[in-house]
This record gives C-alpha cells, sequence and structure tokens, in this order.
C-alpha cells in the first residue's frame, strides 16, 4: 500500500481574492508576532479549508491535531499584545467575511467541550428532564424539581481540569462529570411544627454561612426546598483534596469536576435525621443535573468516598455520608460498592477511625479497591507495598503541581475553602 | 515525509493484533492471533516446536503456543484457544492473561528501543461500563518495559485516521472486530463521539456454538472460510451464522442512531459525511449492503455522504494508528 498514493508537494492555493484574504490571514497566523494563534487556527473553517490544501495524510493530521481545539485548554492563555491589534482587528474582519456562510459546526470551542463527556456517554441511559419554567427567583423542571434561585451567588468560573491517567494529565475536562452529596453538619431543631419558625430560621442561618463561603452548589434544605447557591458553572469550595475516578481517568480536586449538592443534615443523625422530603427534593435535583450534564450514576458519590487527607494518605477526612447514603432512594446505583479511587489509583489507606464512622461496616467498595490494587500490583511485577509506594508518588507529583501551580495550570484557588460549614 | 520511519501503529483486538510499520513509502502489516493454547509439556514436543519455529513458553508440566500457531494447535487437539482480552479488554479471569500478552507482543514488536508506538484502546462498551483505564495502563506498562514510547488512541478514531484523509478526518469510523464494535465520529480529526457495543465476532461464534453444537473455533474458521450474505444458505451453520450476523449489525445500527439522536451538542454538518466499515468481522461479502439496507430501515438521523468498506478491512486500524504515530 502506498502512503504516497495521491501524496505530493502541498499545492499552493489559487489566486482568488477570498483565499488571498485567507492566506493573509494565515500567514499572519504562523508570525511569531502574532500572539494568539489559537484564535484563528481554531476556527473550524480556516482548519478545514487549510487542511485540504495539504495533500500528505500524515502532515494533514499533525496539523489538524496541533491546531484543534484541545490544545487551547493546555497553554497559558497569553496577552493580545497592542502592537498586534491592528493586525488582531483585521484578521477577525476578514474572518467574518470568510465565515458568514460557513458550513462548520457552530463552535468547535463546544466539540473540546463535550468531547470527553461524550465518550462512552451514550452507553448509559440518561434521565430526560428539561426546564419548564425560569422566573427571576426560581426555575421549574418537567420531574417537578424546583430549584429556588433568587439567593445563588457567583464564584469564579470552572477552568479545564486535568483527567489524570497513571498519573498524568491525559486530557481536560471542562463540564461538570460528577455529583457530590455532603451534609452541612449544622445544627438541627426538632423536625416539629411547632418548631416551624425556628426551622425557618436555622435553615436560613445556613444557607447565609453557605452563600458567604461559596460553598456547595445546592443545598436542600429540611422542608425539601432546593436553594441554587453557587451557579454551576462556576466553583463551589465543596470537596477540598478529594479523588474520583471513572473509565475516562482520575480527579483530583472535585471543586472544578463535580457539583456539591448537599443536605442540612449530620452525619451523625443518619437516615432518621433526613426529611424525606429532602430524599425526594435530592432525586428529582440529581435527576435533572444528570439529565443537563450527562453525568453518569457512578459518578454520584458521597463526600466521604472521595474526601482525602492528603499530607497522611488516609481516606475520609470528610465523612459526610459515609454510610446509609440513600442512592437506591435517589435512582442511584450503589456506590459504595465501586472501588474507592483514592485506594485503588494512589495507594491512600483507610484507618479504625474512619471504619468506626462508617458503622464498623466496611464498604464493599474498599474490598474492590483492595482487591483491584493486588491485581495491579501482580500486573506489574511487583509486591503490593511497592506499587502502593509507586501509586502515592504519582498523586505526590500531582498534588505538587496542585500546591505548586506552574503558570499554565494554576488551579490552587480551588482549594482555598472546604466544604462543611461547622469544623470538625 | 518528516516524520520518523520507525513508528509502529497497533491494534491490539481481543481476536488480532496487528503491527502496522513505514517501509519507504509503503505500509508494512503482520499480525499474531492474540490466543494461545497449551498443551501438555515433553521433550520431543518441545523440541520439535523449537526447530519448525513456533512461538511457544514452557510453563511446568505444559507447553502454551501462542499467536498464529495456537489456532492450528486449537484444531489438532480439539480444543479451545484461549485468548488474553475479552470484550475489547484485558481478560481479568484469564491467570495466563498478562505473560502471554507480553509473549505476543514481544514476538510481533521485537525490542522498543525508544521508538514510537501507538496502539488501540476501546471505547467504553454499551452494558459493560467497567473501568478500562486497567486495560490500557497495563499495556503502556508493558509497551514501557518493552522499550517503547507508548500512546492510546481510540480504535474508532484509527479507523477513521486510516481512511478519512479526503475528508480531513470527518466522518464515523467503524471497526467490527471480535470482541467489540468500536465506533467514532471525528470531526477535522476531534474524536466527537466514541462508543462501542458488546456484540461482535465472538458473539457471532458462542452464540452459533451454542446453537449447533460445533465448537466455537470452528465456528469462526467456517465464518472466515465461507459466509456470505446472499439470503441462500447451504447449511445449517451458516444461516445460523447469518441469523447472528443480522442480530449484531441491528445492535449495531440501534446503538449508532441512539447515540448521534441522543447526543447534545452534535456539530452542525451541514456536508454529508462519510461511514467506513472496517474490522474482521465485517469482511464477509455482502456485509457492507446489508448494513446499509438496516442503517436506511432505522432512519439514521446523520446524512451520510457514503458507506464504504474501508481499502483493507483487517488492517485499517493499525494503519490509523500508525498515521497517528507519525503524525505526532
Amino acid at each position: 500500500m502506498s502512503l504516497q498514493g495521491n501524496l505530493g508537494e502541498n499545492s499552493r492555493l489559487p489566486v482568488t481574492p477570498l483565499l488571498k484574504a485567507l492566506r493573509y490571514i494565515l500567514s499572519i497566523s504562523k508570525s511569531a508576532a502574532w500572539r494568539r494563534p489559537d484564535l484563528l487556527l481554531n476556527s473550524a473553517a480556516i482548519r478545514d479549508l487549510r487542511a485540504r490544501q495539504i495533500a500528505d495524510p500524515v502532515e494533514k493530521l499533525r496539523y489538524l491535531r496541533q491546531t484543534s481545539p484541545r490544545s487551547t485548554t493546555r497553554g497559558p492563555a497569553r496577552k493580545i499584545h497592542l502592537a498586534n491589534a491592528r493586525q488582531y482587528l483585521t484578521a477577525c474582519g476578514l474572518l467574518l467575511c470568510l465565515l458568514t456562510p460557513s458550513p462548520i459546526p457552530s463552535s468547535t470551542r463546544d466539540i473540546s467541550a463535550h468531547e470527553r463527556r461524550l465518550v462512552g456517554a451514550t452507553t448509559e441511559a440518561f434521565p430526560k428532564v428539561w426546564a419548564v419554567e425560569q422566573a427571576r427567583d426560581y426555575e421549574s423542571y418537567s420531574n417537578g424539581l424546583r430549584i429556588e434561585t433568587g439567593l445563588r451567588v457567583s464564584n469564579r468560573a470552572r477552568r479545564p481540569f486535568p483527567i489524570y491517567v497513571t498519573g498524568q494529565a491525559a486530557g481536560f475536562g471542562s463540564s461538570p462529570t460528577g455529583i457530590v452529596f455532603h451534609t452541612t453538619e449544622s445544627h438541627l431543631a426538632p423536625f416539629e411544627a411547632e418548631e416551624n419558625t425556628q426551622l425557618k430560621r436555622v435553615a436560613r442561618s445556613v444557607i447565609d454561612a453557605v452563600r458567604k463561603n461559596q460553598s456547595y452548589h445546592y443545598l436542600i434544605d429540611r422542608f425539601g426546598r432546593v436553594f441554587r447557591i453557587v451557579e454551576e458553572g462556576d466553583v463551589a469550595f465543596h470537596a477540598g483534596w478529594s479523588i474520583w475516578a471513572d473509565g475516562q481517568g482520575a480527579y483530583v480536586n472535585l471543586n472544578e469536576s463535580f457539583l456539591g449538592v448537599a443536605f442540612e443534615a449530620q452525619t451523625e443523625g443518619g437516615l432518621d435525621k433526613i426529611q424525606p422530603a429532602q430524599i425526594h427534593a435530592a432525586q428529582v435535583l440529581t435527576e435533572m443535573l444528570r439529565s443537563r450534564y450527562r453525568i453518569p450514576g457512578a459518578n454520584c458519590v458521597t463526600h466521604a468516598q472521595v474526601s482525602i487527607n492528603e499530607k497522611t494518605f488516609r481516606i475520609g477526612y470528610h465523612t459526610d455520608w459515609a454510610g446509609n447514603f440513600p442512592f437506591r432512594e435517589l435512582g442511584l446505583p450503589d456506590n459504595y460498592a465501586l472501588p474507592v479511587s483514592s485506594l485503588a489509583e494512589f495507594g491512600f489507606e483507610y484507618d479504625s477511625v474512619f471504619v468506626r464512622v462508617m458503622g464498623n461496616r466496611l464498604w464493599p467498595g474498599i474490598g474492590a479497591a483492595e482487591a483491584r490494587l493486588r491485581e495491579h500490583s501482580t500486573a506489574n511485577g511487583m509486591p503490593a507495598a511497592k506499587w502502593k509506594a509507586i501509586l502515592q508518588q504519582r498523586f505526590r507529583t500531582i498534588a505538587n503541581q496542585i500546591i505548586n501551580p506552574s503558570p499554565a495550570g494554576q488551579q490552587a484557588n480551588a482549594f482555598q475553602g472546604e466544604s462543611n460549614v461547622s469544623t470538625r | 515525509m518528516s516524520a520518523p520511519a520507525n513508528a509502529i501503529g497497533l491494534d491490539v483486538g481481543t481476536s488480532r493484533i496487528v503491527r502496522a510499520q513505514q517501509n519507504g513509502s509503503d505500509f508494512e502489516f503482520e499480525s499474531q492471533l492474540n490466543a494461545f493454547v497449551t498443551i501438555p509439556y515433553s521433550k520431543l514436543t518441545a523440541n520439535v516446536l523449537s526447530k519448525e519455529g513456533v512461538p511457544h513458553t514452557i510453563q511446568g508440566a505444559e507447553i502454551v503456543v501462542h499467536g498464529n500457531e495456537s489456532e492450528k494447535f486449537a484444531d489438532l487437539l480439539n480444543a479451545e484457544t484461549r485468548r488474553t482480552m475479552t470484550c475489547g479488554v484485558l481478560d481479568a479471569k484469564e491467570p495466563e492473561s498478562l505473560t502471554q500478552m507480553r509473549s505476543i507482543l514481544t514476538s510481533l514488536l521485537g525490542e522498543g528501543k525508544g521508538r514510537k508506538l501507538v496502539f488501540t484502546v476501546p471505547a467504553a462498551p454499551i452494558g459493560h461500563e467497567e473501568n478500562s483505564t486497567y486495560h490500557e495502563a497495563t499495556l503502556k506498562q508493558i509497551f514501557g518495559d518493552m522499550g517503547f514510547a507508548a500512546k492510546s488512541i481510540n480504535e474508532g478514531l484509527a479507523v477513521v485516521y486510516g481512511e478519512m484523509e479526503a475528508t480531513n478526518f470527518t466522518g464515523i469510523g467503524v471497526s467490527c472486530g471480535g470482541g467489540l464494535c468500536n465506533v467514532c465520529l471525528s470531526y477535522l480529526a476531534v474524536p466527537v463521539i466514541s462508543f462501542s457495543i458488546a456484540k461482535a465476532g465472538d458473539y457471532i461464534d458462542t452464540s452459533a456454538a451454542q446453537v449447533t453444537g460445533e465448537r466455537a473455533n470452528r465456528i469462526r474458521i467456517a465464518k472466515e472460510d465461507a459466509f456470505h450474505f446472499n439470503g441462500f444458505f447451504a447449511d445449517k451453520t451458516q444461516q445460523v451464522i447469518s441469523v447472528y450476523y443480522d442480530d449484531m449489525i441491528r445492535s449495531l445500527v440501534a446503538a449508532l442512531k441512539d447515540a448521534f439522536a441522543t447526543t447534545r451538542n452534535m456539530p452542525k454538518l451541514n456536508r454529508p459525511i462519510p461511514l467506513v466499515l472496517s474490522g474482521g468481522t465485517a469482511i464477509p461479502q455482502g456485509f457492507r449492503d446489508r448494513f446499509e439496507k438496516i442503517l436506511a430501515e432505522a432512519q439514521f438521523p446523520v446524512p451520510l455522504s457514503e458507506i464504504r468498506m474501508s481499502a483493507n478491512p483487517l488492517h485499517t486500524t493499525a494503519k490509523g494508528a500508525l498515521v497517528a504515530a507519525l503524525s505526532d
């Protein structure tokens, strides 16, 4: 089979006014003075046209991959120098002319943003929920969900987050890929009719606290009312040091990659202290979020499952929902059975304190994680302890990158807050 | 071409492992069956195998023959071959999986010496969402041990890279292999939708074997040697194979339709895109026509410019992986 087939020297563009303009833009885009080549090269129209002029399939693929929108998430954003502003505006104008009748997808950025979500996303049936009404202070949805939006606050926008495979960033995601469920650990008044005023007052004080700390995306109070606290597109400081993994890879720092949903509740109280209205609200909220972001059921987990102490390599730094989370009632699989990612992927450990918090009953996921660890160590031909040390070193490398971010990957902000209202 | 000439593209399939390498301006391919069979050890047998150059290893009281020769021995001994992989990923239940995979890869690739290697991995199979990270990480580890600088590529995307340079790597690549059918929609070389279904060649073989009482090995040989879609079958085996082929194609088309119809943020494709079929399970004569007919019945939501077979269905994925390696 000939690789050259229809190969040859890259043919030059025919001289037409349109293509002259295109060539001009491309010449600018290639020049060293041009500070934002991604702005031009990431235009699908330009990339498509230019790639068509490249006969060699390998060169063509190299060009398309190098200029794909994905690459824009990796490098540091660079400022446009004023000296190049005129070139920039000229090029933008020409681009507009070129792109007006464009037979191109609406946004290649969309492709990039959703690529990771779509890979394998169709392997699971997702609920179908749509917005019925969006008023100034509330939203209602087709599954009966009502969200109070009048008290929402903004935070910084969610940044592309790395997805780690074998300890290295193998790709980046940008839309929420999971949900972490929390408890607020706040004071709970008796759930009695005569305590109604007190119940409402406590709920309001919790809301004020979590708004101030931008702690969660959603809070479900004891009456089952759902409050949007932080905008979904923004980061909420709910997970702190945390790890979860799915078929795509591992996520470290779930503030960027997962949504935070808190029940006004206490871990110690268990399910007895959770009101049926809260469970129903959580079920319809989860359904809506899974529908909106195509979130796999296996990525809907509790804070205790993901929380870690990065210094001691112990899991369960936070212990909210360490047991008794009503996965089934929320329409989710029993995710306590899933391998605990921090154990399996990064060699973390658990201690007797955590076992006690779990109610002296280990999740099946702990055993599954340990089995996976053993399997991997065998596959790599080394004792489990040595394999665990390698995994821990992988985590240390990632943690160092997070603590001392390069200009390209400043994620430290995501760690400035923890999740719960009360400090334990 | 400026890319290094010693790069390797590797299609790591459930059934076969295919290596693609550049030789001057040509691509060269070599494949090994991703299977092995164990036979009782005797010094005489071991000597004969060594003399005949049959790849094997001795493990205690057994000789393990792997790769292409394993099928002949299995047929000879009336035994089933064992596989290192199932449903597109390393078989966790097969104790010899890693050892034999390493042996097969070593006999196919030799030493890495720092060469670039791109190998295929499946997308998450519908209904089998278990973590495929282990598969990918383990293979990467093996390649690393062998001295390769290894990267992975989605199998469906490799079909696009191998076949669709004319459309700037925009289109739908379908690879029908042994364990899985992999699908990828790529737009300008960027994968947009990828998935796989766990119905493929092995499903046809095992299902047909159950019905006919034959061994799956024999069904596979019958399928590869003589099966074609023409509506008339001389024997029961061929008729049963056709039933399960039909079932597989219908499942694939249903998954395709569902994936493309339910996906949000589908790029607005203002021109029809091609769909290319590849893989050993797509080889039988009439497969393309049958697929096209069922796809038309299903009213597939994306306009297609053509549905065609890849130029070389057994080598397309490896070729795509090589193109990716060369362009890296």
